[in-house]
C-alpha cells in the first residue's frame, strides 16, 4: 500500500513537470497547428540557462541560500527558454508560414537537433550529466501509512509552482483581451485578422508563454533529480507532447491532466508492469498509440478539431 | 539541326507558345537593395565579366598564405606550405583557373543565357576563395595569414574573391536570361557515346571527391579543405552547365536511352574499384552508404510517393539486422543456428516487412503529424527493447558482435581479390554487393512508382480524400508503402549486421532516423537518384568533416532548417511533385502574410 | 478623390486569376454594391480591400491613401471593417466574447461597453442570449451577431459579404432594413450580393462583376432597369420576394 501511495505521489509531481511542457505543445499545436519537436529542447536549455546563472554569473552566497537561488533560477530560465523559442519561431518557423505541412514539422527536427548539438558544443562539461543544485528545502516528510510514504519537499514545490503556473495561464487565455486574441487566433486565423489581430504577433507571444514554462519546468526538473544532461529535453518532450494530446490538443486544462497520467503512468507500470522501470518509457509510448489511434481528440477535445 | 527555345512558363501567355527564340538579354533594369549600382553596371557588363575571370585567374597564382606556422607534433599539420607555394597547378589553382578561363570565354562568346552561365562561375570561385580564405585564416592565425603581414604578398584568397565577386556582379547586372531548351536529336550511337562519356567522366568525378583530401584527419590537415573547395568549385561549374541548359538536355537523352543509361550507369558503378577510390577503406565509406542509399530509397517510398511521415524508420534496418544477427551462427546469438545469407535476407526483410505493416496499420485511423507521431513511438518503443536485451535478441548494451562474414565456399567477403595483375582492395565483394543491391532496390522504386500501385499512393500524398472518392482503397494501399519500405530496410539490415560484423541497439536511435529523412529530402523526394544522393553526401560528408566532428550534428540539424527554407523541394527535384513540399515561391508571394494556403477555392 | 476607389485590381490564386481588372468607386455616405454570379470575384475583391489577399497589381485608396500593400490588421485600424462571407463567427466563444474581439483594436473600455449595448438594441435577440456560443445560434442571428461584430471598431466603410446568404426572406429583410439604418447613421457600406434585387433596391450606387472584371456600373435604379442585368442577375425567381 505504502508503495503504491509513493508511486502515485511520484507520478503526480514527475507528472506536473510533465504537464508544464505540455502546455507550451498544446498552445503552440493550437495556434499553428505544428508539432513543435523542439519545444522539448527548450525545456532542455532552460535547465542549463538556470543552472548557468546559478554557476556564473550569481555569487555563491546567493546561491547557498535557496529562497535567493530560487527565483533567481526560475525567471533566468524562463527568460533564457522564452529567448530561444521567440527567435526560433521568427527564423525557423515564420519563414514557412505559408509552406506544406511537412516543412515546419521537418525544421522543428532540424531546430532539435541544433539546439541541442549546440547545448553540448559549447556548454562547459554538457557532454557528460552536470550536477543541479538544490534549488528548495532539502528533506522529506513521512506520512505514517503502512511502512511510511515518503514526500520530498521539492516533489511538493513541483506540484505547487506547476498547477499554479497553469492555472494562472488558462485564467489569462480565458480573461484577458490577449488571452481572447490566442484563441481567435488558434479558432480561425483570418477572421482574426478581420479583427485587427496581428497573428504574428499572437504566435509569438504563444511561443513566448510556451518557453517561459517550459524553462520553469526545465529549472525544476534540475532541482528535482540535482542532474541534468542534454538528453533529457527529448524524452520529456516526448512525453509532454503525448500528455498534450492525451488531454486534447490545444486545452491548458487538458495538457495539465495528460501530464498527470503520464506521470501516473510511468510510476505505476515501472512499478507493477512486467519488465519493471526499464520499459517504463515503453508503456507511455503504448499510451501514446493508443490514444492516438483510437481517441485522437484525448479527454478534453471537441471532435471536431480532429485534424486530418 | 539545333532549336534553342526558352522554359519560360511563368506567365500564362509565353506558356501559350510552344516554341519560342532566346530573347536578346533582357534589358537590365533592376529593382531592390543593389539596383543603383547593378544599374550603373549594366552598359559594362561584357567587360566586368572579362575582368573577374582574369582577376581569378591571378589569384589563382599569387600566393594565399603568408606564413609557415610550427606549432604541434606534426609539422604538416601546423604549416600552410599548400597555400603558400604558387606554382603547382593542381587543386583550387587549377579549379579556380577553369572556372576563370570558362568566365572570360563564355563572356566574350555568344551564347545562350551567357550571363547565368557566368553568374554560376562566379559563385565557384567565389565559394572557393572565401572557403580557402577562411581556412587559411582559421589555421593560420588570424587575418594576417592573407595579407601581407610578414613582407610576403599574400593576396590570392582576397583577389580571388574579388574576381568571383566582379564576375558575379556584373553577370547579374547584364540580366539573367531564362534557361535555354536544346532539342538536339543525334543519331542513336552518337547519343549513346555521348552517354558512356558523360557516365564514365561522373565516375571519375565521383572516384575524384570521394578521394579527394584523402582519408581527412590526423593524416592529411588540408583534406576538409580541399574536399569543401573541390565541391564548391564542382558546384560552379555545375550551376553553369546547368544554367546552360546542356545538364537537361543530357538528361532528356538518358531518358531517351532509359536501358542503356540503367546499364552503364550500374556498370559504372561497379568500376569504382578500379578508379584511385579502390582501397579498402573507400570500398568501406562506399558500402556504408550503400546500405544507407537502400534504406532511404526505401523510406522514399513511404515518405516520397505515399506522402506519409515516418520517424521510426530506422527501426526496420534493426530489426533486419537484429533478425540476420541471430540467423548468423554468431556466438552472442540465442537463436544457434547458421543460415544461409541469401535466405537470411528474405528472412529479415519478411520479419521487418510484417513489422512494417503493423506499424502501418494506424494509418488507417491516424493522419499527418499524429502518424508521425505514432511512427516516432513505435521507433522508441524498438529502441528500447533493444536496450533492455528484449527476449535475449538484441544483445543489450552488449550487442551481438563477431558476426561472421558472408562467405562463397571458402571465400569471404571481406578478402582482397586479384584480377589477373590488378589487385582489388578487401572488402569489394561487399561493395558490389551493396552496388547490385541499392541496384536492385532502385529498379523496385522505379517500376513501383510508375505502376497502378505507385498512382495510387501520389493521389493518396496529394489528397487522400479525393483518392478515397476514386475508388483507391486508401486503408491497405497506406500499410502496403509501409509493408514494402520496411522490407527494403529489412534487406539492407541483413546486409549491414555481415559487413559491420557488430550489431547494436545504438545504430539505431531517432537521430538515426532523422538522418535518413535528412537524406530523402535533401536529395528530393519522390525521385529515386535523390535517395542515393543524399544518403551519400550525409554519409560521405562526416568521413570528411572529421576536424568537425564536435559540429556534425548541430550543422546538420541548421542545413535541415536552412534546406526546408530555401530548396524544399532538394536537390533533384520530383517534376510531378508539386502539394507537399515544392511549392512555387511566385505564388507564395502573392498571398499577403499570415494568409492561410487553404484559400484556394 | 473618392471615399474609397479600386483601380484595375487584379488578384491571383496561384496562377489562377481570380480577379482581372476590377474598378470601382465608393463615395461616404452610400451603400455601394457588388453584384455578380458566384465565382465572379466578388469576394475576393472584399478580401483584398481587407489586407487578407495581396492583389497582384492595382491600388486601391482609402480616403487617399493606398492601402493594397497594408497588413489587415493596419486596415482595420484605418476604419474598413469586414463581415466574411460565410459569417466566420468564433463559434465555440460566447456572444459577448464575439463582440469584444469586433472592438479588439480599442482601449476604451467605457465606449467598447456602450457598443456592445448599441449591438444589442439593435438586435435583441443578441442582448437576450449574450453568453450563449456563438455556434449555438440560428443562421440569421448568426448574421446579425457577424454585423455587430464587424460594428465594434466603430468603422467607417463596412463591407458585407453575402449578408442575406441562407437567410430567410424575412431575416433578409431585417438585415437590409438595419443597412439602411447603419447608412442613416453616416456609416458607408459596401455590399457584395448574389441577392442582386434586394441589393440594387437599396443601393445608392452599384457595379457587376463578370468573370473578375467590373463590365457595368450605375445606380441601383439604373442596374435594376438595365434590361442586361435583367436578364443575367434578376431572371425569374431569383432574389424575388
Amino acid at each position: 500500500m505504502s508503495i503504491f501511495l509513493s508511486q502515485i505521489a511520484n507520478g503526480l509531481m514527475f507528472g506536473s513537470l510533465i504537464a508544464l511542457i505540455a502546455i507550451g505543445y498544446t498552445m503552440v499545436y493550437g495556434i499553428i497547428t505544428l508539432i513543435n519537436f523542439a519545444h522539448g529542447e527548450i525545456f532542455m536549455v532552460g535547465a542549463y540557462g538556470g543552472l548557468a546563472t546559478l554557476t556564473y554569473w550569481v555569487p555563491t552566497a546567493v546561491v547557498a541560500r535557496w529562497y535567493f537561488a530560487l527565483p533567481i533560477a526560475l525567471v533566468a530560465g524562463a527568460l533564457v527558454s522564452m529567448l530561444v523559442a521567440v527567435a526560433m519561431e521568427r527564423f525557423a518557423y515564420r519563414p514557412l508560414r505559408n509552406a506544406p505541412r511537412l516543412a515546419p514539422l521537418i525544421t522543428a527536427l532540424g531546430v532539435s537537433v541544433a539546439l541541442q548539438e549546440a547545448v553540448r558544443v559549447f556548454y562547459p562539461g554538457a557532454t557528460a550529466a552536470i550536477p543541479f543544485p538544490p534549488l528548495f528545502i532539502q528533506g522529506a516528510f513521512v506520512i505514517p501509512i503502512g511502512d511510511g510514504v515518503v514526500i520530498r519537499y521539492t516533489g511538493i514545490l513541483l506540484i505547487v509552482v506547476s498547477l499554479g503556473l497553469a492555472f494562472g495561464l488558462e485564467r489569462f487565455v480565458e480573461r484577458t483581451r490577449l488571452g481572447r486574441a490566442m484563441r481567435a487566433t488558434s479558432q480561425d486565423r483570418d477572421t482574426a485578422r478581420l479583427m485587427g489581430i496581428d497573428p504574428d504577433r499572437v504566435i509569438v507571444l504563444t511561443f513566448a508563454i510556451g518557453g517561459a514554462l517550459a524553462g520553469v519546468a526545465g529549472v525544476l526538473y534540475g532541482s528535482y533529480l540535482n542532474n541534468i544532461n542534454i538528453d533529457m529535453g527529448f524524452q520529456n518532450g516526448i512525453f509532454a507532447f503525448t500528455a498534450a494530446v492525451l488531454g486534447g490538443i490545444g486545452n491548458i486544462r487538458g495538457a495539465v491532466v495528460g501530464g498527470l497520467v503520464i506521470g501516473l503512468v510511468r510510476a505505476l507500470g515501472g512499478q507493477y508492469l512486467p519488465g519493471g522501470t526499464a520499459y517504463d518509457y515503453v508503456w507511455i509510448f503504448v499510451v501514446l498509440i493508443i490514444v492516438l489511434v483510437f481517441r485522437p481528440q484525448g479527454f478534453f477535445g471537441e471532435s471536431e478539431r480532429v485534424r486530418a | 539541326m539545333s532549336e534553342v527555345t526558352s522554359e519560360s512558363a511563368s506567365t500564362t501567355e509565353t506558356a501559350e507558345a510552344p516554341v519560342r527564340t532566346v530573347p536578346a538579354a533582357p534589358p537590365a533594369r533592376h529593382t531592390g537593395r543593389l539596383a543603383g549600382p547593378l544599374n550603373a553596371l549594366a552598359p559594362h557588363a561584357k567587360i566586368g565579366m572579362v575582368v573577374g575571370g582574369v582577376l581569378s585567374i591571378v589569384g589563382a597564382y599569387l600566393a594565399w598564405s603568408t606564413f609557415v606556422l610550427n606549432e604541434g607534433a606534426y609539422p604538416e599539420r601546423a604549416t600552410l606550405t599548400m597555400f603558400v607555394e604558387p606554382f603547382g597547378v593542381t587543386g583550387f589553382r587549377l579549379h579556380i583557373t577553369l572556372l576563370g578561363l570558362a568566365t572570360i570565354v563564355v563572356a566574350l562568346l555568344r551564347v545562350p543565357a551567357k550571363h547565368r552561365i557566368v553568374r554560376g562561375l562566379g559563385v565557384g570561385v567565389t565559394a572557393v576563395a572565401v572557403l580557402n580564405g577562411l581556412w587559411i585564416t582559421v589555421e593560420g592565425g588570424g587575418l594576417g595569414a592573407i595579407t601581407a603581414s610578414d613582407g610576403t604578398v599574400a593576396f590570392g584568397s582576397i583577389v580571388a574573391l574579388v574576381g568571383g565577386l566582379v564576375t558575379v556582379l556584373s553577370a547579374t547586372a547584364g540580366g539573367l536570361e531564362d534557361k535555354p531548351v536544346w532539342e538536339w536529336k543525334l543519331a542513336w550511337w552518337v547519343e549513346w557515346i555521348l552517354l558512356l562519356v558523360v557516365f564514365v567522366l561522373i565516375l571519375l568525378l565521383v572516384a575524384e571527391v570521394l578521394t579527394s583530401g584523402g582519408q581527412g584527419g590526423v593524416v592529411n590537415p588540408y583534406a576538409g579543405v580541399v574536399f569543401l573547395s573541390l565541391l564548391a568549385a564542382l558546384a560552379g561549374a555545375f550551376a553553369a552547365l546547368n544554367a546552360s541548359g546542356l545538364l537537361t538536355w543530357v538528361g532528356e537523352v538518358s531518358e531517351r536511352h532509359r536501358v542503356f543509361s540503367v546499364v552503364v550507369l550500374l556498370l559504372c558503378a561497379l568500376a569504382l574499384p578500379f578508379t584511385g577510390a579502390g582501397t579498402e577503406y573507400w570500398m568501406t565509406v562506399a558500402s556504408n552508404i550503400g546500405v544507407y542509399a537502400a534504406t532511404a530509397i526505401g523510406l522514399n517510398i513511404v515518405v516520397g510517393l505515399a506522402g506519409l511521415l515516418d520517424l521510426g524508420y530506422v527501426a526496420f534496418l534493426g530489426i533486419g539486422a537484429f533478425v540476420a544477427a541471430n540467423l548468423s551462427g554468431a556466438a552472442a546469438s540465442v537463436i544457434g543456428i547458421h543460415v544461409p545469407f541469401l535466405l537470411v535476407m528474405v528472412i529479415s526483410a519478411v520479419v521487418a516487412g510484417i513489422f512494417g505493416a503493423i506499424v502501418g496499420s494506424p494509418t488507417l485511423r491516424v493522419r499527418g503529424d499524429y502518424l508521425a507521431i505514432v511512427t516516432l513511438a513505435f521507433g522508441e518503443i524498438f529502441v528500447r527493447s533493444a536496450q533492455n536485451n528484449i527476449a535475449g535478441l538484441t544483445g543489450g548494451a552488449n550487442a551481438i558482435p563477431n558476426i561472421p562474414q558472408v562467405a562463397l565456399g571458402s571465400f569471404q567477403f571481406n578478402q582482397s581479390i586479384s584480377l589477373g595483375p590488378i589487385q582489388l582492395p578487401g572488402g569489394v565483394m561487399y561493395y558490389v554487393a551493396i552496388v547490385l543491391l541499392v541496384a536492385a532496390v532502385m529498379l523496385v522504386f522505379g517500376n513501383l512508382k510508375n505502376s497502378r500501385l505507385g498512382r495510387a499512393w501520389i493521389a493518396i500524398r496529394e489528397d487522400e480524400d479525393a483518392a478515397a472518392a476514386m475508388g483507391i482503397r486508401t486503408g491497405p494501399i497506406k500499410i502496403l508503402a509501409f509493408l514494402i519500405g520496411a522490407m527494403l530496410a529489412g534487406f539492407a539490415g541483413a546486409f549491414f549486421a555481415h559487413k559491420t560484423a557488430v550489431v547494436a541497439y545504438d545504430s539505431f536511435r531517432f537521430l538515426e532516423s532523422v538522418t535518413l529523412l535528412a537524406a530523402v529530402i535533401l536529395g528530393g523526394m519522390g525521385t529515386i537518384p535523390g535517395a542515393v544522393l543524399g544518403a551519400s553526401i550525409l554519409f560521405v560528408l562526416p568521413e570528411k568533416l572529421r576536424e568537425f566532428a564536435d559540429y556534425r550534428l548541430l550543422l546538420f540539424g541548421l542545413a535541415l532548417v536552412l534546406i526546408m527554407r530555401f530548396r524544399p523541394q532538394g536537390i533533384i527535384a520530383d517534376k510531378h511533385r508539386k502539394a507537399e513540399l515544392a511549392e512555387d515561391p511566385e505564388d507564395a508571394a502573392k498571398e499577403a502574410p499570415g494568409a492561410l494556403p487553404t484559400e484556394v477555392k | 478623390m473618392a471615399f474609397l476607389e479600386v483601380r484595375d485590381l487584379v488578384v491571383a490564386y496561384g496562377a489562377i486569376q481570380a480577379v482581372r481588372g476590377v474598378s470601382f468607386d465608393v463615395e461616404e455616405g452610400q451603400i455601394v454594391s457588388l453584384i455578380g454570379s458566384n465565382g465572379a470575384g466578388k469576394t475576393t475583391t472584399l478580401r483584398t480591400l481587407s489586407g487578407l489577399l495581396r492583389p497582384v497589381s492595382g491600388t486601391v485608396s482609402f480616403k487617399g491613401e493606398q492601402i493594397q500593400r497594408l497588413p489587415a490588421h493596419e486596415i482595420l485600424g484605418l476604419g474598413v471593417a469586414h463581415s466574411p462571407e460565410g459569417r466566420r463567427l468564433f463559434a465555440r466563444m460566447s456572444v459577448e466574447e464575439n463582440l469584444r474581439l469586433g472592438a479588439y483594436t480599442r482601449k476604451d473600455e467605457d465606449g467598447i461597453v456602450a457598443d456592445i449595448q448599441r449591438v444589442y438594441d439593435l438586435f435583441p435577440v443578441l442582448g437576450e442570449r449574450r453568453q450563449n456560443k456563438a455556434g449555438l445560434f440560428s443562421g440569421g442571428e448568426q448574421q446579425m451577431l457577424a454585423i455587430g461584430r464587424a460594428l465594434m471598431s466603430r468603422p467607417k466603410l463596412l463591407m458585407l459579404d453575402e449578408p442575406s446568404m441562407g437567410l430567410s426572406p424575412i431575416m433578409t429583410q431585417l438585415i437590409f432594413d438595419t443597412v439602411k439604418e447603419l447608412r442613416a447613421e453616416g456609416t458607408t457600406v459596401l455590399l457584395v450580393e448574389q441577392n442582386a434585387l434586394a441589393a440594387l433596391g437599396l443601393s445608392d450606387q452599384a457595379y457587376v462583376i463578370d468573370l473578375g472584371r467590373t463590365t457595368l456600373s450605375g445606380t441601383g435604379a439604373e442596374l435594376l432597369a438595365d434590361p442586361r442585368v435583367q436578364e443575367a442577375y434578376l431572371g425569374e425567381g431569383v432574389g424575388a420576394e
